[in-house]
Parts: structure tokens; sequence; C-alpha cells
């Protein structure tokens, strides 16, 4: 019977019900889905890291390594395995695209996971084993011959397997490109006997060994590997830990990216959904209260009562668990699937879902702190006495206000007061609408203020900051600075050289720019364009956080590879997407840093034959990589922007129903004494709007806080400078008030269906 | 002259294929300034019939004139005017709103009534001006009932409607609200009805009605009607 019960009260409340369980399941759907967005990721890119023997070092060298080097790092005690590799950009043969041509010798150790096609033979002397992805770009397939170039030399042979690596995980020929792409840059990899039949051995006796690095497995620490590697091979050498790799970096910059979404807009949801859940529970509860009573009275013992009234909040619980683990795993898919967002930026076999086992737990405690709330909400009204019980609830009763002594106050009309009280006298309901408005506009801001944040970002970056139509790379080894200099005049270009340094045991880039043509432009940290003077150097601002690093400071830091060591003041901060030091050829000059010039920048559009010149790059194929990225964030925002309209809808509905049925009984009264509905209607509109203009001032600063904190996050990956447009702004003010107005205008021509009669015969 | 008058007048209430004639052809007349009780067991029809002469419910068939106004085919807006012009209302519950304190329950009609009288004058009719300041919740039944009638004369109606307006108050009290009813069809020359089921209070009254099973049993006027003191409570 009391089944029958339990599931006709459910349907007497189905808007409180369908309510909660919406903000349940939305709640447990977002906490879900960005858990299960980075910790598939996380397990995902492991599976490739672990299939293809992803290296935890690189040790380089410009002169290149022997096989006694690579003996003497595999007899590091710490060292499982090492390989000699190399990784070169070559030019498809008539063709404009550039492939990164890789050699390991181990191919136990940054190898390739073979996706189709033969697997990899170390002894094979004409097959390449090309990335599948760039392959299916450019309608590639296996079997195919293939060239490719490299200054005079050319390697044919026929594509025999189609391969991803996790040297490759994240596809990209510079630190300018933000998004891999595919049908212009790839990845191959060739046998080691290959490549020495592709090099003539006067060419080889001439340059020495082409392996320029030793990638190495190893469970050591950096600094106990570097000075290991530095005993074992008697020189100081470039290392880089995998954190500094592309690959692994940005990987788990997107992990950790994961990571803070789903520790911020899951709290939001949840605290929501748990306060609804209070105050609607509440609420039924106190309606219920005669009804609680009536078991009492009629010998129910509390413990039965408590249990059925605490099943409809494990009813909602279920339900709204359930469906939020179908929008969990459906929002971990619209991110993360092989046709998906997360696959135009990370190259990975597998795209498995997974959810981390602590999630489970959550929403198992979730569930029973669900119940929790029904229950205390439920032993509320068993309090007593049967007779107590029988009772009808009675809110609060009303104590005079500080406020009401002023004389403002008096003079206020009757609405204005009844509203006013109604809101102090219903705290928890008027705080809960005031979180729902405050977490839309939060949604909204923070959304919208990041398509706003990354537009100027690309604007100021790629537009303003690149300002020239082609980037010319040179093979900076092989010429000599006269003749670079040469080359960039002839293009009437600015240049640029290119330094591996590093500061402590950090690897960063060094850049020495020449600009006399106004093609290259730094941004400073308040997003301005500013001329590089010939002063000092400038860091990044990853640079200035990680080492507190200011104006006038001296920065100290050594190229790899020699003995020199500079200390130079530093004469500002820079917004870069290179992580990295930048100072003009006078004051490399000055500082006696020697360098060989590695690109040009020109508005040029004939680029002449020149032996030296390694490939081009157009500012349009730059700014084609962004239309993806953008693409994606834009899917994003609008996710954000549908979630906040219907929290805001169903936040707001809820507790607007909630507050009809809580002053059902004034409004019959005001009706019979003979107010109109529209008017009644304006009063009940009037105190959602009230707290919808205070939710919206509470929710700008929140928004901007929350926006600003996950650009804090994101720090690491992008220097991010905050920038909220006008647009935003009024979209999300109008967005929010359009929702709360909406929603009053629906809640409020309820009123006309109050039965005056039956509303006032009932006992207060 | 009369002031209500109920021609032929039935209330139809259908749940389906259940049907319950709450009022079954009345037909009824009363004078202005009258102090008149109707009388009847539980479910006669008297509360339907005051809801209907008070505007909160239309009949299914028939015709209510209050003075000179047909008032059984108003729109809910125009009932909503009636109701803040013509008709005061008391109920045995109060209905005070909770949020507003004595004077403002009773000047809020100040925000619909064409000709509203005073509230403090009011308050002081129904002698509550030293509480003028307390929410409802902070007085007793019998002053929460006296509330309620001010601000009902607050509008300055023609008619005061009252529901049972002692039942939820101890013998005492409601003596004290009745004297202050009837002083309001003395002094003021107010046509106060009165929905009971109390058989002394027909007592004081000058028209007495017995409802039964939805239609009027009798309609006595009496020549004599009793002071309040007079009425054995």
């Amino acid at each position: 019977m009391l089944l029958k019960k339990l599931f006709r009260t459910l349907w007497q409340y189905k808007a409180q019900f369908i309510s909660m369980v919406i903000m349940v399941a939305l709640g447990v759907g977002v906490f879900l889905g960005f858990n299960v967005e980075w910790y598939s990721l996380e397990v995902n890119t492991k599976e490739i890291y672990d299939a293809t023997g992803f290296a935890d070092y690189r040790i380089y060298s410009d002169r290149g390594f022997s096989p006694q080097d690579l003996e003497a790092v595999k007899a590091i005690d710490g060292v499982s395995d090492a390989t000699r590799f190399l990784s070169i950009n070559v030019s498809v043969k008539d063709d404009t695209d550039t492939l990164a041509l890789t050699v390991s010798e181990n191919s136990a150790v940054s190898g390739v996971l073979v996706m189709a096609g033969e697997p990899y033979n170390a002894e094979d002397p004409d097959g390449f084993w090309l990335s599948d992805s760039y392959a299916a770009a450019n309608g590639i397939a296996l079997g195919q011959p293939l060239t490719l170039t490299y200054q005079t030399l050319s390697i044919s042979g026929t594509v025999k397997g189609l391969v991803k690596s996790s040297e490759y995980l994240i596809c990209l020929p510079d630190s300018t490109q933000m998004m891999p792409d595919y049908s212009t840059y790839g990845f191959v990899y060739i046998s080691p006997v290959m490549l020495d039949g592709a090099i003539p051995a006067l060419y080889r006796a001439l340059i020495g060994s082409l392996y320029h690095q030793i990638n190495v497995k190893s469970s050591l620490d950096k600094p106990a590997f570097v000075e290991a590697a530095d005993r074992a091979l008697g020189t100081t050498r470039l290392i880089l830990s995998r954190d500094e790799t592309v690959s692994w970096a940005e990987a788990q910059g997107e992990v950790n990216e994961g990571k803070t979404m789903a520790s911020i807009l899951p709290v939001l949801f949840l605290a929501i959904a748990i306060l609804t859940m209070v105050t609607t529970m509440h609420r039924i509860c106190a309606s219920e209260k005669t009804q609680i009573g009536t078991f009492k009275a009629l010998g129910f013992k509390d413990r039965r009562i408590l249990i059925h009234y605490s099943a409809y909040a494990l009813i909602i619980g279920l339900i709204g668990t359930l469906l939020g683990i179908g929008i969990g795993y459906g929002l971990g898919w619209f991110i993360m699937n092989p046709d998906g967002a997360m696959a135009t930026y990370i190259d990975m076999p597998s795209w498995t879902l997974y959810a981390p086992a602590f999630t489970w737990l959550v929403l198992l405690g979730i569930i029973a702190f669900l119940m929790f709330i029904g229950f205390l909400s439920v032993r509320k009204m068993l309090r007593g006495t049967a007779a107590d019980a029988l009772r009808p609830y009675s809110p609060r009763r009303m104590k005079h206000l500080r406020f009401e002594e002023t004389k403002r106050f008096k003079r206020l009309g009757f609405g204005t007061k009844w509203n006013l009280r109604d809101c102090v006298r219903h705290k928890a309901r008027s705080l809960m609408t005031l979180i729902g408005v405050v977490g839309c506009m939060v949604l909204l801001v923070g959304g919208l203020g990041m398509k706003d944040t990354m537009d100027a970002f690309l604007d100021i970056f790629y537009e303003k900051a690149i300002n020239y139509t082609t980037r010319v790379n040179l093979d900076a080894e092989n010429m000599t600075l006269a003749e670079g200099k040469a080359l960039a005049e002839s293009l009437e270009g600015d240049w640029a050289a290119s330094r591996a340094v590093q500061i402590g045991d950090r690897g960063y880039s060094l850049e020495i720019y020449s600009v006399s043509h106004d093609l290259v432009r730094f941004v400073d940290q308040d997003m301005r364009i500013i001329p590089l003077t010939d002063d000092g150097a400038y860091i990044c601002s990853r640079i200035a956080r990680d080492f507190h690093l200011k104006p006038g400071d001296e920065l100290s830091f050594s190229p790899y590879d020699s003995t020199e060591h500079y200390t130079v003041p530093v004469a500002g901060v820079l917004d870069s997407m290179t992580e990295g030091i930048f100072m003009t050829a006078a004051f490399a000059d000055k500082a006696g840093i020697s360098y060989q010039i590695s690109s040009v920048f020109t508005d040029s559009q004939a680029v002449p034959d020149h032996p030296r010149i390694l490939n081009q790059q157009s500012k349009r194929s730059i700014m084609d990589s962004f239309d993806v990225f953008m693409d994606l964030m834009n899917k994003m925002i609008w996710l954000l922007v549908i979630a906040a309209v219907i929290l805001g809808i169903v936040v707001l509905y809820n507790l607007g129903v909630m507050s009809y049925t809580e002053r059902y009984r004034e409004m019959a009264t005001l009706k019979v004494v003979g107010f109109q509905d529209s008017r009644i209607g304006r009063l009940l509109i009037s105190q959602n709007l009230w707290l919808t203009v205070l939710g919206i001032f509470i929710g700008m600063p929140a928004g901007v806080g929350v926006l600003q904190y996950l650009l804090t996050a994101l720090a690491s990956e992008y220097e991010l400078k905050l920038v909220l447009g006008p647009a935003t702004w009024l979209v999300s003010v109008l967005l929010t008030f359009g929702v709360s107005l909406v929603v009053g205008l629906m809640v409020a021509r309820k009123n006309r269906h109050i039965d005056m009669v039956a509303a006032l015969k009932t006992a207060e | 002259m009369a002031i209500v008058e109920f021609r032929d007048v039935s209330r139809v209430y259908r749940n389906g294929e259940h049907e319950q004639r709450a009022l079954d052809h009345v037909n009824l007349s009363l004078e202005e300034g009258k102090f008149i009780v109707i009388l009847g067991p539980s479910g006669a029809g008297k509360s339907t019939l005051l809801n209907m002469l008070g505007g909160l419910d239309s009949p299914t068939e028939g015709t209510i004139i209050v003075n000179g106004k047909d008032i059984s085919t108003l729109t809910p807006n125009e009932l909503a005017e009636y109701r803040a012009a013509s008709v005061g209302f008391v109920f045995q519950s109060y209905n005070l709103i909770p949020t507003l304190t004595v004077i403002e329950n009773v000047a809020l009609v100040k925000e619909i009534a064409p000709n509203p009288l005073s509230s403090h004058e009011m308050l002081r009719a129904v002698g509550l001006e030293d509480h003028i300041h307390q929410f409802p919740s902070e007085l007793s039944g019998g002053e929460q009932q006296r509330v309620s009638i001010a601000r009902a004369l607050a509008k300055n109606p023609h008619i005061l409607l009252c529901d049972e307006p002692t039942g939820a108050l101890d013998s005492e009290t409601g003596v004290l609200v009745l004297k202050l009813l009837l002083s309001m069809a003395r002094d003021m020359g107010k046509t106060i009805i009165i929905v009971t089921h109390n058989q002394n209070i027909a007592k004081m009254a000058d028209v007495v009605i017995r409802v039964k099973n939805g239609k009027i049993r009798s309609c006595e006027e009496q020549a004599h009607p009793l002071a309040v003191e007079e009425v054995d409570w």
C-alpha cells in the first residue's frame, strides 16, 4: 500500500521531482563527464606510451652519438633500455608537405605501433612505416611508392605499414602551430638499414654519426640522470625529460586541464543539485506533514515512516545518477572519440572511455547523501508526539527586521514589503534562487569569456604578432651567418636564430631576432605590441613566474653542447607561445652569444630555390590550424551555454513552483480581497527579478573569478590574459535575465488557477 | 430596497460522471443594512451561497444581482473589481498575510479599493489601535479575526460576508467579534451576512435563512432580534 502511495506522491510532486532528477543528472553528468575525459586520456595515452616504448629522457648532440656513447648510456644504473634516434624534417617529393623522418635503432624504445600493413622490420631496406593519420589525410595507401628529399639527398621506397608513435602523439612541426595538420605534416619511420643505404658513404664519413639523439628508458629522476649521463658521456649535454616534450607535456596538459575542469564545474552543479534537494525535500516533507502525522497516529513506527519518505530521495538519487552516468559518458564521448574534438589534437590508437574508480565511490556517496537529506527532512517532521506530527507545518514566525524601522522602508508599497519579508522569511528558497542565477551567470561569463580570451589571444599572437606571409626555415647547421643574412636581405625579411639553452636544469629555447621590416612583433604582459630593445633579454611569463624574475633582474643561462655561460639583464617579460628567452641580434652580439640564422620571415611572394632552404610555412597554414582549435572551443562553449540555461530554468522553475505553493494561500487571500491575476503575477515575478538582478551582480565577479582560476590552471600551456568583451556581458546578462523572466512568467500564469475557496478553507 | 437578489441560481460541481448540486434553483432577496444569518448543516450549500455572492464562484444557472448589477456573467477581472469595491470577507481562519503587519494587512486594500476608509480608523473601530505594528502571528485568534474585519471594512464595502467568523474562537472572544459585526450593521449601515451552523447567532439576526440540500428552506425576518448580551452562549 505504501508503495502505491510512494508512486502517487511522486506523481503529485512531479515538477519538483523532475527538477531534482534533472539537477542530480546534470551534476553527476558533468562530474563524471570531465573525469571520464581526463582519465580516458590518461589510460589511452599510457597504452600507446607503453606499446611504443616512449622514452623517459632524450640526450641531444649536434655532433651525433656513436655506438660507444649508446653503450655508455645503457650501462648507467637505472637505465633499462636506450636507442640512438634520428628525427629530421624532410620534404615529400613533388609536394609541399613535410614529414619527420624518424629512425630508432632499437624499436623497443621510441618505436611504432602498427595499425595496418607489415610489422615494423629493422632490417627492411626500402619500407616506409608512415603515420596513418597523414596517410588518411593525403589518400596514401599501403604499397604506394614514396620519395622523400632532404637537401640534395632523396630516399625512395614503398609504404609497408601505417603506424602511430607516442613520440608524435601531438604531431606539430614547431611551437607556433597549435593544432596538428596531417594534410601537410606527419611522420614516417624507416629502418636503420634503409637510412644507411640512403646516405652516401663519403657524406657519412664527413658528418660522423647521423643519430643526434639517444632516447632512454630510465627510472632515475632528472638531476640523477643528468649527472649520470654527463659522467657517462664525458660532457654536458642537452637532456630533456619526457615532461619537456610536446607529446608528453601537451597530453598531460590536457589531462590536467580535464582535472581542473572536473574540479570546478561539477562542484558548482553538484552543490546546486544538493541545495535544490535540501530545499525541495524539506518543502515536500512539510506539505506531507499531516500525512506523516496520520501514519504515526495510525501506529506506524517512526523507522517505517523514515524509510518510506527517504525512499523518495533514494529514487531521485538513483534515477538522477543513472541519467547522469549516461550524460557523463555522452560528454566524455563527445570530447574523447576517434572522430571528435580531441582526436584532431592527439593521435591515439584507442579511444576507450574509462571512469576513475573514485568517481563510482563519489556517485555512491551522492546517492547516500541525497537519501540522508530526505531522512533528515522527514525526521524533522516526525519530532514530538503523534499529535505534534499531525499539526500542519507552520513556517517560521515573522519577526521585525532592523531595516523596517527606517523611514524609507515605511514608504515602500505593500508589494515590496511583502516580497522583502518573504525573501527573509524563506531564506533557503531565496538563497537557492540566488545561487541558481549566480550559477547560470558564472557559466555564461566563464564560457563566453573563455571564447573572448582565446579570440584576443589568437588576434594578438597570430593576426598582429605574425606580420609576415611566409616563414622560411633554413638549414642553420650548414650555412654561415653571412649567408643567412644575405638570404634574409634578398627576401626583404626579418630573421631569427634559435639555440637550445638551459636555466638551472631545465631546457628552453633562446630566440635571437633581427627585426627591421616590422614582420615579427612581440607582445607584453598587457597584450600590447612592443619593440625589443637592445638593453637586455626578454623572458616569457612562464620563465618569469617559475624563476621569480622581473625586469632589472639578472638571468643566467648556458647553451647546451658548450661550456659558455651568460648572465644578462632582464629587459622585459613577454607573453609568448614559445617558452623561451628572446633578444635582439644587437644585444646577442654585445653579450658575445654566437648563433646561426634558422628562420627568415618575409612578405615576398616568390621565395627562390636555395639549397639551404629546408621548407616554408605560410601564415595561412598556421591560421588554418586554429580553425580546428576554435571549432573545438566553440562546441565546448555551446555546451556550457546550454548547461547554463538548463541550470537556470530548472533551478528557477523548481523554486518558483515552491514559492507559488508556499504563498498559495496568501495569493488566494489577495485574490479574494480583489487583486487581479495580473497584479498578483507581477508581485510574484518582481521577487524573482530582484533576486535575478542581485544574482547577476554577484555572478559577474564570480564568473570572472572562475574564468581567472581556469586561466591560471591553464597557464602552463598558454599564456592567456583574461578578456571579456561587451557582447559577453550583454549576452550573459540578457540570457540570465531572460531565463528568469520566462520562468517567472510561467509560474505567474499559474495564479489564474488558484482555487480561492479551497485555499481559504484550509487551516493556517 | 433589495441589495442582493438570487434568481433561480444553481451551482453544480462535476467530477467525472459524478455530479453534485450544491445550490438548487435558489431564489432570494435581501435588504440593505440588515444583519443576516444563513444557517444550515455541513454540506447544505450555505458557503457556496456566500461564495457566489462574494464573486469567488459563478453560478451554473441563474442570475445574481448585487446593488442592481448582474455579477453572474462577469469575467474574472470584473469579478476581482467587484470584490475590491463591493464586498468584504471575513473567514473562519482569518486569512491574513503573515508577512505584513496589522496596519499593512488593512492598508493593502488601498491598493485596489476605489473608496477605501482610513486603516487607522478601522483598527481603532475594532479596538486594535495599540497593535498596529505587530505581525498576525503575534496576535491571539480573536485579535486576528478583528484585523480581518478591519481589513474587510477598510474597503468600505456595501456587504460584509462572514464565513463562520467565530468558528475558531472561544465563546468570550466570539461574542466580542459578533458585537463588532452587529455594530457595523447598526451604526454603519452595512449589510452583514454571516454563514454559520451556530443556532445561537441566529437569535440576534434581522433575517434568518435556513438552507438544506442546496435549497432555501425558510427565510424569516425577526422583528425583535436579541442583543448579543441577551443570547445564551
